[in-house]
């Protein structure tokens, strides 16, 4: 039960909007591309078990897609579970082949992600992924998910004061970053330009203060990554990253219900006291709808078993769930990367862009490399495998974003509106 | 057949042209195209290859029954808003909650009351891209809203106000459609005071901003829907 888990192995089949191959065609891929730079894999011999991560049923009218992609894979008769908890499900299904592994049952599990998203129309799109909202209460007015995390923004705006212009740089960060990574959308579509504030600034509005440049993209893509037993981690590395520390949490599924939310209240005093005078203090003032308490429970449930009390010192770097740019900012102050309210200092000191204290997003994660849902943290994860494992400048053929002698790193995924959050701390052995 | 009851008290009853709709919409094709595009796991390493695509149909009607809640629903109808009050710990929901989910009161069930026709704009966005369904009526105002005394707050749209104009706090009047038809867009809210200036959110830059974002996306909608096209702002 004491047994370590490690990271052994990722791989990424590009995001893009189409991707015309199968599903199960994007998922052979990434998982061949593990396989060609691990040959200790004996596979499908030394996989015990696998989860599969996919987020929607609707978005390519198939249930069960994991029966497909398994026996596609060759990996019959082997144990498998599909996981599915919206914008949660890849770093969920992470967890869950973590705790497989910690339970003593099986050594060595698989997880595959995957999701195509460009089978239907945007609009349509935009409904069905909304269809994870509360389709009797939420879903009908038609703000859907822009919508929504549009009002949690307005509202973390109108407490906090953080402006259009830093969401935007949020934006252009994270695009920058994009144009290194060959696996993203933003580089397959718009190539390998910097783009400026001012450009954000140009980009579609979709719901203020969000603009096309600050969300997530539809994207079709696959990820893997293969967890093991510290007993049989060494068959296949010399170099594993460790899992040391885990968190999971949730909120509610309507983001209104959380003003006076009970079960928040006086959770995290230190959050509560810091609410400025601007606005009437609600019954429950963290996080009700400026911040995300999935995202903190989930977090601080993680640092506890990884033994951090200071994050920014602690972490090296951070791959982030930024489906919208104000989620990234709102996300620095519930992962105490800084105290409530001080999100926006962060992005005007640059800490967390290329070469600050820490840098979030060097993928340049959902609104650049892209967001196949199911398997977009799966990939953040493997692009954080190759970080720790320094093969990021060989994967990336260029050492703009490769880090040098990085020890830990931080994956957070969340689903919904923040109803589900999960947070991966690694380690380099 | 879904929901066979013992007595239908009162209906409107649905048009079962949705029924023959549901039953097209089959999942076999209609179209297809013998594309060409893009094969490769990264975008160093890309070939070309040809592709056949099909265009594949879907629809559904659901028998959907809003179970405890359907008071709510049934109130809308008689342009009546309710709310659930918990009898233990006082608390009124809106949207209601048959059972309270406050710790202390262990999932008491809940009862009815009728609630003012008032609110507080909670938070809010200024929509300029939505989903199918509602793309006729873009630009659209989203808010959340307090009802007087409520623990929770409802999704809504916000009418008759410009969105510069909208902020945390902002009374609003609570409105309903004229044939309503048994969901939540049954209800609207209209500002109740005169927009305080002062408390904008928005700089003057940003306003300019917006009003250009706002007229563009007036002209796409215009463009896309012709006369069927329904802005709900008026700049
Ligand atoms: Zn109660």
């Amino acid at each position: 039960m004491s047994n370590r888990v490690a990271v052994v192995g990722g791989g990424i089949s590009r995001f893009d909007n189409p991707r015309y191959e199968l599903h199960e065609e994007l998922c052979a891929e990434a998982v061949k591309e593990m396989l060609a730079d691990n040959p200790n894999i004996d596979y499908p011999k030394d996989i015990d078990a696998v989860i599969y991560s996919y987020f929607s049923d609707h978005l390519a009218g198939q249930l069960c897609f994991h029966w497909i992609i398994h026996d596609y894979l060759g990996l019959l008769p082997k144990p498998a579970y599909r996981v599915e908890s919206g914008g949660a499900t890849p770093v969920d299904a992470l967890i869950n082949a973590y705790m497989y592994i910690k339970s003593g049952i099986f050594k060595n599990v698989l997880v595959v992600g995957w999701e195509k998203m460009s089978e239907l129309d945007t609009p349509k799109v935009n409904e069905f992924i909304a269809a994870a909202s509360d389709t009797d209460w939420d879903f009908p007015v038609g703000g859907y998910y822009t919508g929504y995390y549009a009002v949690l923004e307005t509202r973390h705006m109108h407490l906090y004061g953080e402006t259009e212009e830093d969401l935007a740089k949020i934006a252009v960060k994270n695009h920058n970053n994009a144009t290194f990574n060959p696996y993203a959308q933003w580089r397959s579509q718009h190539g390998t330009a910097f783009i400026t504030v001012d450009d954000v600034f140009k980009s579609r509005l979709i719901s203020w203060p969000y603009r096309a440049y600050n969300c997530a993209m539809i994207s079709d893509g696959a990820a893997c990554m293969l967890l093991a037993s510290e007993e049989t981690a060494k068959k296949f590395t010399d170099s594993p990253v460790w899992i040391t520390g885990i968190g999971l949490g949730t909120d509610t599924m309507r983001p209104g219900d959380r003003v006076d939310n009970p079960m928040y209240k006086g959770l995290y005093p230190e959050d509560e006291t810091v609410y400025p005078g601007v606005s009437t203090k609600t019954a429950a003032p963290y996080p009700e709808m400026a911040n995300f308490g999935s995202i903190r429970t989930s977090g601080d449930m993680a640092y506890k078993m990884a033994g951090i009390d200071n994050p920014v010192k602690q972490l090296d770097f951070a791959e982030l769930f930024n489906p919208y740019d104000g989620v990234e900012l709102t996300e620095y102050e519930d992962l105490r990367f800084c105290k409530r309210g001080e999100g926006k200092t962060l992005v005007r000191e640059g800490v967390t862009e290329w070469g600050g204290e820490l840098p979030c997003q060097i993928s340049g994660a959902h609104t650049a490399a892209g967001h196949p849902v199911g398997a977009t943290s799966i990939a953040q994860a493997t692009q954080i495998y190759w970080q720790l494992t320094e093969q990021t400048a060989n994967k990336w053929k260029t050492t703009a974003r490769a880090l040098s002698g990085a020890q830990r790193a931080l994956l957070q995924g969340h689903g919904g509106t923040g109803c589900q959050s999960g947070v991966i701390i690694f380690e380099r052995g | 057949m879904t929901y066979r009851p013992k007595k239908i008290v009162e209906a409107w009853e649905y048009n079962k042209q949705w029924d023959e709709w549901a039953r097209q919409g089959n999942w076999s094709p209609v179209g297809w195209r013998w594309v060409e595009g893009p094969k490769g796991y990264r975008l160093d390493q890309l070939s070309t290859a040809n592709y056949l695509v099909i265009q594949r149909p879907h629809a559904s009607v659901y028998h959907h029954s809003y179970g405890m809640t359907s008071r709510f629903f049934k109130g809308l109808i008689e342009k009546k808003l309710y709310g659930a009050k918990c009898p233990k710990c006082g608390a009124i929901y809106c949207p209601p909650r048959a059972h309270c989910w406050n710790p202390e009161c262990r999932l008491q069930e809940t009862e009815w009351v009728e609630l003012p026709l008032r609110g507080e704009v909670h938070t809010f966005s200024v929509m300029a891209f939505s989903a199918t369904p509602f793309l006729k009526t873009l630009p659209f105002i989203i808010a959340y809203v307090r009802v007087e005394g409520c623990c929770t707050t409802v999704p809504t749209r916000l009418m008759k106000i410009n969105p510069w104009d909208v902020y945390p706090g902002l009374k609003v009047n609570i409105n309903f459609v004229e044939h309503p038809k048994g969901d939540i867009m049954d209800i609207y809210c209209t500002p109740a005071e005169t927009p305080d200036p002062s408390k904008r959110m928005m700089t003057q830059e940003q306003i300019e901003r917006l009003k250009n974002d706002m007229q563009k996306v007036k002209e796409w909608v215009v463009r896309k829907f012709g006369s069927e096209a329904k802005p709900s702002i008026e700049i």
